[in-house]
């Protein structure tokens, strides 16, 4: 599994911004969100193209089945 | 870098955890803390107020008049609360413009905000068991924080 890192820059006004590494996918909004709902609205996101990328950590679980469905 | 996210905070805090705030925001500009607080506000020639952005101060045990008094350089400022909940900061002083006094306000209101705000995500990062890796000010007086996840 990738190691996931979260920096967070914390302005002189308070505010804040959120940079997620190593998480792909919906996955890395979720410790965004983590951050936003312990600090307040969201103002602007950016999506890189590493969002985009397939999650490698997600599991597919496959089942073949015959004519008879069995 | 997956994914950048700018947040605007919103501060709704009791008395003693903006307290802790303004503490720690007074340390980091190297203001003194009066020890007393100030129940009528002195007469000076130029004094200032201004509300800290987005906050509300909760919690029965706060007194109207409470107020955390700073000072630095001949300039006094009065962290409290108005009548409608929300933080203010107001400075005074005999030899600065209102502008000057205005500069001051804004930056120490936004420097609790900062502190409270860092104060809030630590304690929730170790309460989850993230690592906090590195941590620094910056030269523009931002504060980096790194969290392993996982």
């Amino acid at each position: 599994m990738s190691q996931v890192e979260m920096e967070i820059v914390i302005s002189r006004t308070g505010q804040v911004t959120v940079e997620i590494q190593g998480a792909k996918g919906p996955r890395c909004l979720k410790y965004a969100e983590l951050v936003r709902e312990l600090v307040g609205r969201e103002q602007q996101r950016q999506l890189t193209r590493e969002y985009y990328e397939p999650d490698t950590d997600v599991r597919i679980d496959t089942e073949v089945r015959d004519q008879h469905g069995q | 870098m997956s994914a950048v996210v700018v947040l605007t905070p919103i501060v709704i805090a009791t008395w003693p955890a903006l307290s802790a705030a303004v503490a720690g925001a007074a340390a980091s500009m190297h203001l003194a803390v009066r020890a007393e607080n100030l129940h009528e506000r002195e007469e000076t020639p130029e004094q200032v107020e201004v509300n800290v952005a987005e906050t509300e101060i909760v919690g029965a045990a706060l007194a109207r008049d409470q107020k955390i008094v700073l000072e630095r350089d001949g300039v006094t400022l009065e962290v409290g609360r108005d009548e409608r909940g929300r933080c203010t900061v107001c400075a005074s002083s005999h030899g600065h413009s209102k502008r000057e006094l205005e500069a001051i306000a804004e930056e120490v209101s936004g420097r609790v905000v900062q502190q409270f705000i860092y104060n809030k995500l630590m304690t929730e990062l170790k309460s989850r068991d993230y690592e906090v890796v590195d941590q620094e000010r910056l030269a523009d007086e931002s504060v980096r924080v790194s969290v392993r996840l996982q």
